[in-house]
């Protein structure tokens, strides 16, 4: 049977970089890490799996980050989405670089997560990591526990505050075969309104193994708008594990783009517990190379009265690949659920392939709900209105893709941070033949 | 100068649909075909324009003596001077109206040289208004969600901010209100020029109560079987297209 | 002959199955007995004076079923819950179907008679396969179908009699290492059809095949090839009943389609099985050049039912279709859906699936939809829409669609919802009882694809969807 390779530990890094967190963290960190061990590696059975890539999953070369050689010019290179920030931190391999916040407004936290785990014990027992990983990556999730290291956030937004800023995240990973495992834990107050911004870069673009994870806390009415922006080298494995809890007329608005990464596996649960709760999902992918993406999905309707949107949409040149893998689930109960899925992609190359698993697993009646995938190459007939036009059949495919991804910025509402995404998406297109 | 088409022949398939079809579009002039659905007119257009579901099988069409035919793709033809207003626009989703415009611009440019943005949008701006067109439009999806009146200005508005040498309207009245009609129909008016030649392919005479032509062609079965001045169009209107295809008959 | 036994219980909204729930006991001349064994298998070969050569494709698919493991990975865990020691392989009266009514022994006549075999053959079939429990026991085909080459025999007939055809086909489109059940129905298949239609000929009317279980604890194992040859057509109808008995029951067929350049099939399955029987099913085409073959299938009734139809597209411009519907009763699952693979340039596949979800049933949608690299021209279109009927109905959908290269087209569009309330309030406005009025909102639902079916079929399934749905609300 085709599997996962089993045991491949990436171990603790030496001294002096000491574990940052406290004692009772450290046990569930000791707890999380036989976990992994004892947890099978994914196998060619488990439908989380399915098509999926499993020796890609071969963790034996990598190994604990070092410190980073460029502090200044990782700071330095430090610019997000443009404009200015709320508040700023910068991480080269899982050790802090930077820290500032101009605009934060008092009672809001931006912290490391090993200070939190000190200063804010509550807080973090509570929310972090308090969702199971059911998307078929536990085992990894356990590992990202055990070995976190200094490249934790906490962003804490109190009841009834608006941060007006972004604030940006900055996560750099150096070194051949270094692994970082990024995490940011959001947690907002009823009403409570932020936009969080997560960076991941490659300081040199070397291999690198990345294993990140999120995880979100909405508070009745609170809105949280987050991005990813994924940049590690074209060449590194990664695992970025979302998940989202939604409360009572809160809205969660979450945008994953995938630039970089040799092999990206992407899993992301929107929980929707209380009636009123939205969450919409987005993803914007332009693959080329043989860049490898795998995404699963969950939009967990759990109360009544509850919406959801996913829209995820790839470009696929050259002999990339992509899975995707979504679920639609509205539990026993879950009346007047609202829930749309829809993947679409654009096979630029012959060689492209294309997993579409969109799903549906209803459990009440009282439900509307549907789910559509499409795949194919850019419409002729589209084509030959831009030639017709006089503009020459490559350029014409361009502006295509870029209209294909454009639209999919229109869903999100801020119209300063979707005019920043657009310039953005525009500047990282120029690569698309 | 003129475009000049010469016993051009073409197909879709294995099925013949242009026999041997001859026109000649002098600079200056209007000239207008008309026909039932299915006599080949809105195939004329495509052909011309290069759509690749079509087979060339024989002829010719130049434009200002250069074959049309020695330029293989569509936007080489469209950079010649050629222009199609489309009976059925493409929505192209994500790709607002100004972008679109301002490539298809650019790509007239000789190479290296940057389309200067403000004197763009100016023109741009002042065509729009002639059009009736609402500025915010600048910045949707091509076509997209449009109203068939909407539609066609848009294309009268490429048409405008691309200049062409020649022009084919392709069923441009097709879905549109007495409004939208007299819009588009002042906008390509004010295009008509000594430099410009200008093919109105439509089906119903109504249109060249708007756009007067100087020559009407009657096509059926692919090809040109009468040609008259702008009262032809009136006497097909009051008599059907019957009465061509019997006179052919007769005449035959 | 001894009288037919009425089932005692009459439970209250099972009406809907009382034209099939009824048994004879029948004094059977042949009985493998109970559990499954070599011996068993011999005694099955033994009886049927198999060739050598599928008595070693029997024991070569007994290995592969005994290997294979159930796929409750992905499927019903109710599988389980099969006692394949406790099922009898083997029932019948002897081996050869009588060519007249009048040569059936009595019992089974009977039977046929009350599901009204004998009065559709006279009305509108090209020719007859009755089967009951192992064996038919009534076959025929019209004289001028005959005369013009079509052979339409059993699958023990066919082995025997055609083997130059049958043996070039058989277990290729479907090898019996496919699944658990298509290696099942390699080790013990008896019955089933074998049809070949000559080149060029097109046969007006159906052929049908309809299969009768009688016994209980019993598990139906027949296995159906239909060799289409070039340019030729035919459609194919099969039904299916049986009584309601405690015990569960195994139906469990492989059905293998080939259509040669050109050639166009069209299978069409009405099955109204008791809510005490595992339907596992595999039914799998083989589309030559410009071939089409066509699955137009409702699930009515059974326990557990797995079916997915499959189109391989083997040659260029080759078409597949699945027309589906499905309906889920209380305790029912039917997991039904559609494979296509699109092996050839410019092959089309067009999937549309229905399916209505009543009380506790549960319908779930499965597909594959297959390019292979360096394919072009092909183009897929699956839409599935399901109707949940009440709270705890349930519905699932897990399509998976597989695309490579810039040159190809696959879109799939899927839908829940429940009756429109506001539509059943009109219609209970006029006059019509809520039942009456969910009756027909279901009917409307589902009635382009009823139109799909041949006429004598679609009043039937009209009246199967009517009675399903009575007593659903409330």
């Amino acid at each position: 049977m085709t599997s996962a390779p089993e045991h491949s530990v990436i171990p603790e890094p030496a001294a002096p970089a000491a574990n940052p967190f406290p004692a009772w963290f450290q046990a569930e960190q000791a707890a999380a890490l036989a976990d992994y061990e004892a947890t099978p590696a994914p196998t060619r059975r488990d439908e989380s799996w399915r098509f999926a890539s499993l020796k890609a999953l071969d963790l034996s070369a990598f190994v604990p980050a070092p410190p980073v050689a460029s502090e200044g010019r990782l700071i330095t290179a430090s610019t997000g989405l443009g404009g200015d920030a709320a508040a700023r931190l910068v991480f080269g391999n899982d050790t802090l670089l930077h820290r500032d916040a101009p605009a934060l407004p008092p009672g809001v936290l931006v912290k490391p997560l090993a200070e939190a785990a000190r200063e804010n014990e509550a807080l973090v027992r509570e929310f972090f990591m308090a969702q199971p990983v059911e998307l078929g990556s536990h085992k990894y999730a356990q590992l990202h526990r055990a070995r976190l290291g200094g490249a934790g956030v906490l962003v804490h937004v109190p009841k009834n505050v608006e941060v007006a800023l972004p604030i940006e995240l900055f996560h750099w990973v150096e070194g051949e075969n270094s692994s970082v495992f990024p995490h940011t834990l959001i947690v907002l107050g009823e009403n409570a309104k932020v936009t969080v911004v997560d960076h991941f870069r490659s300081a040199d673009g070397a291999r690198a193994f990345a294993c990140g994870i999120n995880d979100f806390h909405l508070a009745r009415g609170a809105q949280l708008t987050y991005v990813a922006v994924q940049d590690w080298s074209r060449d590194t494995l990664a695992f970025h594990l979302n998940s989202t809890v939604v409360g009572r007329d809160a809205q969660a608005t979450a945008l994953l783009m995938n630039f970089g990464g040799g092999h990206v596996r992407g899993e992301s649960l929107s929980r929707l517990v209380e009636p009123g709760a939205r969450s919409v999902m987005l993803s914007l992918n332009p693959l080329d190379g043989t860049r490898h993406l795998d995404q699963r999905t969950l939009q967990d309707h759990v109360a009544t009265d509850t919406f959801s949107d996913l829209l995820y949409r790839n470009s696929l040149d050259d002999r990339s690949q992509v899975i995707f893998a979504g679920l639609i689930r509205p539990g026993v109960g879950a009346a007047r659920t609202d829930g749309y899925q829809k993947m679409e992609n654009l096979m630029l190359s012959e060689d492209a392939v294309a997993h579409a698993m969109p799903g549906l697993e209803i459990l009440t009646d009282d439900v509307r709900c549907t789910h559509g995938a499409t795949s194919g190459g850019v419409s002729a007939d589209e084509l030959f209105y831009m030639q017709a036009r006089g503009i020459p059949e490559n350029q014409g495919r361009r502006l295509i893709v870029a209209g294909f991804f454009r639209s999919l910025l229109d869903r999100i509402e801020n119209d300063s941070l979707r005019e920043k995404l657009g310039a953005l998406v525009a500047s990282r297109l120029e690569v698309i033949r | 100068m003129s475009l000049s088409i010469q016993n051009l022949t073409a197909s879709i398939g294995d099925q013949p649909i242009l026999k041997g079809l001859n026109l000649e579009i002098p600079k200056g002039e209007v000239h207008a075909i008309m026909g039932k659905n299915g006599s080949g007119k809105s195939t004329l257009a495509k052909v011309m324009a290069g759509h690749p579901d079509y087979t060339v099988t024989g002829g010719d069409v130049l434009l200002d003596g250069e074959s049309l035919f020695t330029l293989e793709e569509p936007d080489q033809r469209a950079r010649a001077g050629l222009f199609l207003a489309f009976q059925y626009p493409m929505e192209i989703p994500g790709v607002t109206i100004a972008n679109f415009i301002r490539a298809a611009v650019q790509a007239r440019l000789p190479e290296g040289e940057e389309l200067e943005a403000t004197d763009y949008y100016a023109n741009l701006y002042a065509k729009m208004d002639a059009l009736k067109i609402a500025r915010t439009f600048t910045s949707r999806s091509v076509n997209e969600g449009f109203s068939g009146g909407e539609k066609k200005r848009c294309e009268i508005l490429q048409m405008a901010m691309l200049e062409p040498k020649y022009c084919v309207l392709d069923e441009t009245d097709s879905g549109l209100d007495i409004d939208a009609l007299k819009i588009v129909s002042e906008g390509v008016n004010a295009m008509r020029s000594p430099d410009r030649g200008f093919l109105v392919i439509t089906h119903y005479q109504r249109l060249l109560d708007y756009i007067v032509p100087d020559k009407v062609h009657v096509m059926v079965d692919g090809r040109i079987v009468m040609t008259g001045d702008k009262d032809l169009a009136l006497e097909l209107e009051a008599k059907g297209y019957d009465w061509v295809t019997e006179d052919q008959l007769a005449t035959a | 002959m001894s009288a037919p036994v009425e089932e005692t219980e009459k439970p209250n909204i099972d009406i809907d199955r009382s034209v099939g729930d009824f048994r004879y006991d029948v004094d059977y001349a042949y009985d493998a007995g109970v559990g499954l064994t070599e011996a068993t298998i011999d005694y099955i070969c033994d009886v049927k004076q198999d060739p050598e050569w599928v008595r070693e494709f029997r024991k070569d698919g007994y290995r592969k079923f005994l290997e294979k493991p159930m796929p409750t990975h992905w499927a019903s865990h109710d599988l389980d819950n099969i006692v394949f020691e406790n099922i009898r392989y083997y029932l019948s009266q002897g081996v050869t179907p009588s060519r007249t009514w009048d040569d059936v022994p009595e019992e089974m006549k009977q039977t046929f008679e009350r599901l009204g075999i004998p009065e559709q053959e006279r009305k509108f079939l090209a020719g007859v396969e009755a089967q009951f429990d192992s064996e038919a026991a009534y076959s025929n085909i019209k004289a001028a179908v005959g005369e013009q080459g079509v052979i339409f025999v059993g699958s023990t007939e066919g082995l025997h009699k055609h083997p130059e055809i049958f043996r070039k086909w058989f277990g290729k489109v479907i090898p019996s290492s496919d699944n658990k059940f298509s290696a099942l129905n390699s080790a013990v298949f008896s019955g089933g059809s074998f049809i070949y239609v000559p080149p060029g000929v097109k046969v007006k009317h159906p052929l049908q095949a309809y299969f009768r279980i009688n016994a209980q604890n019993f598990g139906q194992f027949e296995r159906t090839l239909i060799i289409a040859d070039e340019g030729s057509e035919v459609m194919y109808m099969e039904g299916c009943t049986a009584p309601k008995f405690e015990t569960a029951t195994l139906h469990s067929a492989v059905v293998e389609l080939v259509a040669l350049k050109g050639a166009k099939i069209q299978y069409v399955t009405v099955q109204n099985w008791s809510p005490n029987v595992f339907n596992l099913v595999t039914k799998r085409g083989l589309a030559h050049e410009d071939a089409e073959i066509k699955w137009i299938d409702c699930n009515i009734g059974s326990r557990l039912t797995m079916k997915y139809p499959g189109v391989i597209m083997k040659g260029r411009r080759a078409r597949g279709e699945v027309i589906s519907i499905a309906l889920a009763s209380d305790g029912q699952h039917q997991d039904t859906g559609a494979k296509m693979i699109h092996a050839a340039d410019d092959t089309t596949s067009n999937v549309v699936s229905k399916s209505i979800s009543i009380g506790t049933g549960i319908a779930t949608y499965r597909g594959l939809v297959d390019i292979p690299p360096h394919r072009k021209g092909c183009k897929n279109n699956t839409e599935c829409d399901a109707l949940l009927i009440n709270s705890h109905s349930r519905t699932d959908t897990y399509p998976a669609i597989v695309t490579r290269g810039n040159q190809n087209a696959c879109q799939h569009e899927a839908s829940v919802s429940k009756v429109n309330a506001e539509q059943i309030f009109y219609m209970q406005q006029r006059g019509l009882s809520e039942g009456e009025a969910m009756s027909l909102a279901v009917n409307g639902f589902v009635n382009d694809l009823v139109r799909e079916f041949p006429m004598e079929y679609s009043v039937e399934l009209k009246r199967l969807i009517d009675l399903e749905m009575e007593g659903s609300v409330g």
